[in-house]
């Protein structure tokens, strides 16, 4: 400990008297850590932000009332484990729904954590006066639904409540009930394609660009209405699932769709697109950044480099005096380590007066302020810190072992 | 009396085409209080010699034996280590380091070494400046120094962890008449009166005349001792 030190102090002195590329190496690092945080902050800030709306757009997995893979065939059930194959088989659309459903929604709830709200959707087409609309209808259990999705948060006018609370109450889009010239508690004629036609009551309003699935045409109505208004009383054709860690959908759906062979869709699987998107701006983003610290690491080479050139007769009184080769490498490591510190603990307040900056800019979006999200969380600030730290220390490390093969004899060869 | 410093046959070859040979063949050995110097015309191999007994060369041939332990297979550490605990080395030009004040400079072996807590060291920094009567210019970087003075920091820096062994390189080569001698009689006391092995490579006549025994060098040999 004493040993480091006095290395230590020894690079200290080292540097303070070469100040103005001391001065310029530390701006180099402190500049590359302040953008790498501002950056990294953005990216992965919208990135979250982008993320968390994928997750609560929709349930986190969605078991429907399809299958696969077709269900096993008459003769390969006959002869188990026995030579046969059956070709050309494709799984048959059975709209009939989930059955078995009730174990589906126990087996879910009886997760730590998690939801299972079945429902129903079908299609139903919405009359006014000569307006006609088509909709997709999805029958739910407002009390159940409230805890998978967050259908609440994005009424504009009523609540999921005031399903149960209306006889034939519905909830559909803004933009939907302006075609159609109806707004909160007008009625309208339901008309679906096996059951009868019905009257709803318009109970709540999705805001503009707010509705579930990004898709104007759906709406919600109570479970019961939905089945009798499709004429498929008892069915169930979709449950949605809430899990209490969002990123283990894709194992849970996995099991899910093992054990009860309907499609279970996890969030992942329905964004795969998107995720993909992500990972490939994430390797433009870190490259970037990883490019502007090695760049900044330069600095610390180039006074680290000229320090050895410059105290080879610094290093042969040294070695006399009796340090050890590890003793100088570890001088002019440590003259690159005090460089990258100072430059990191400038960088952070660097990041943090661009992050307050970036954070401060609003952005009017249909008539909400939004602010940029940012991620401020302590694990980039690590990040930008270890990797600079790393950088440099391979920067001083490269001029620092050829400190430590000077030859003291050489040296006071020369001078004598 | 046991020797503290041996060698037999030791040889220094710089490899090259053609080889060139800096010294050869030397046989000798140095006890404790004892002031050895070493002369002889410039180029005859002084300075060579002087690197291989501090461990600061390696011989090509002959061996090197310190305090009963041969010092020709050690690796690079241990013979730092010696250095710094057992030997004290004193050039021709003062070689300080430049941006430490002399206190500062004296405490870098003994700080090293990690013997002493931080107050014991400075303490002893400060009784070693007494000796050399520097204690004036115990904050002072050695540009604001004599010539006299930083040779004198550099021999207290050199007896700051106690050394065995001083080995000098013309440490008065760049000194008056008067600071000479006031170097002289430093190294005759540190032979006498505390008993450390001390070898001087020097021109300066009053130098070799104050000192126990001389080595007269030539053409990288021992030409005679008396
Ligand atoms: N790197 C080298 N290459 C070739 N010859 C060298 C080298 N270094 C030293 N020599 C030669 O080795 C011989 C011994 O040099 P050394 O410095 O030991 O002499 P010295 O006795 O100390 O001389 P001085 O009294 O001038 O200091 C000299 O003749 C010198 O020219
Ligand atoms: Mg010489």
């Amino acid at each position: 400990m004493r040993r480091v030190a006095l290395l230590l102090s020894i690079a200290f002195q080292h540097l303070a008297k070469r100040r103005r590329q001391t001065i310029v190496a530390v701006a180099g690092v402190g500049v590359g850590v302040g953008f790498f945080l501002a950056v990294s902050a953005l990216m992965v800030g919208s990135q979250d932000d982008f993320v968390k709306k994928l997750i609560d757009a929709a349930p986190h997995i969605v078991v429907s009332d399809e299958v696969r893979s077709p269900t096993p065939q008459p003769a390969v059930q006959a002869y188990p484990g026995g030579a046969v194959a059956v070709h050309g088989y494709k799984p048959r659309t059975e709209m009939r729904g989930i059955k078995g459903w009730q174990q589906l929604v126990a087996t879910v709830n009886a997760m730590p954590g998690a939801v299972a709200s079945p429902s129903l959707s079908g299609g139903v087409t919405l009359r006014v006066g000569g307006h006609e609309e088509a909709l997709a209808v999805i029958g739910i259990d407002p009390a159940v639904e409230a805890h998978v999705s967050n259908v609440e948060e994005n009424l504009k006018a009523g609540s999921l409540h005031a399903l149960e609370t209306n006889q034939g109450g519905l909830i559909v889009a803004e933009e939907l009930a302006r075609r159609l010239g109806v707004n909160m508690g007008d009625v309208v004629g339901a008309t679906s394609a096996r059951g009868g036609t019905r009257s709803l009551r318009i109970v709540g309003l999705f805001g503009r660009g707010r509705s579930p699935g990004g898709s104007s045409g759906t709406g919600y109505v109570l479970l019961r209405e939905a089945q009798s208004l499709t004429g498929q009383p008892f069915i169930i054709n979709r449950v949605g699932v809430k899990i209490a860690d969002p990123y283990r959908a894709e194992t849970v759906a996995k099991a899910l769709e093992a054990r009860f062979s309907y499609k279970a869709e996890s969030w992942q699987e329905r964004s795969a697109d998107f995720l993909t998107l992500l990972l490939t701006r994430n390797i433009i983003m870190y490259t970037v950044v990883s490019a502007i610290l090695l760049v900044a690491s330069f600095g610390i080479y180039t006074v680290v480099s000229n320090a050895v050139a410059d105290k080879r007769r610094d290093i042969a009184i040294l070695r006399s005096i009796g340090f050890s080769q590890a003793d100088l490498q570890g001088i002019f490591v440590a003259e690159g380590l005090v460089l990258a510190v100072i430059g990191i603990i400038l960088g952070f307040g660097l990041g943090l007066v661009l992050m307050q900056i970036l954070g401060s800019l609003e952005f009017p979006v249909s008539g909400r302020v939004e602010h940029i999200p940012l991620d401020r969380r302590p694990r980039q600030f690590l990040l930008a810190g270890g990797a600079s730290l790393a950088c440099a220390v391979f920067a001083a490390w490269l001029p620092a072992r050829k400190a430590a093969r000077v030859d003291p004899v050489d040296i006071l060869r020369g001078a004598a | 009396m046991s020797t503290l410093i041996e060698a037999h046959g030791l040889a220094r070859v710089l490899p090259g085409d053609p080889p060139v040979s800096l010294v050869q063949g030397i046989d000798l050995a140095v006890e404790p209080g004892r002031f050895v110097a070493v002369i002889g015309p410039s180029g005859c191999g002084k300075s060579s010699l002087l690197y291989l007994l501090g461990l600061l060369d390696r011989p090509t041939a002959g061996s090197l034996m310190f305090d009963g332990m041969d010092t020709v297979p050690m690796g690079g550490d241990a013979r730092a280590a010696l250095r710094l605990a057992r030997f004290g080395f004193v050039f021709q030009f003062h070689f300080l380091l430049p941006e430490f004040t002399a206190l500062e400079n004296i405490l870098i072996p003994i700080r090293r070494l990690g013997r002493l807590s931080g107050g014991d060291a400075r303490t002893r920094a400060m009784e070693l400046l007494r000796a050399m009567e520097l204690e004036a210019q115990a904050d002072k970087t050695p540009d604001r120094m004599s010539g006299g003075q930083r040779q004198r920091v550099a021999i207290a820096r050199a007896l700051a962890n106690d050394p065995s062994l001083v080995l000098g390189d013309e440490p008065t080569g760049n000194l008056d008449s008067v600071n000479s001698r006031r170097v002289v009689e430093i190294f005759q006391a540190l032979a006498h009166e505390q008993g450390r092995a001390v070898i001087c490579v020097t021109h300066d006549p009053d130098v070799a005349a104050a000192a126990d025994r001389r080595i007269h060098m030539r053409d990288g040999g021992i030409e005679k001792v008396d």
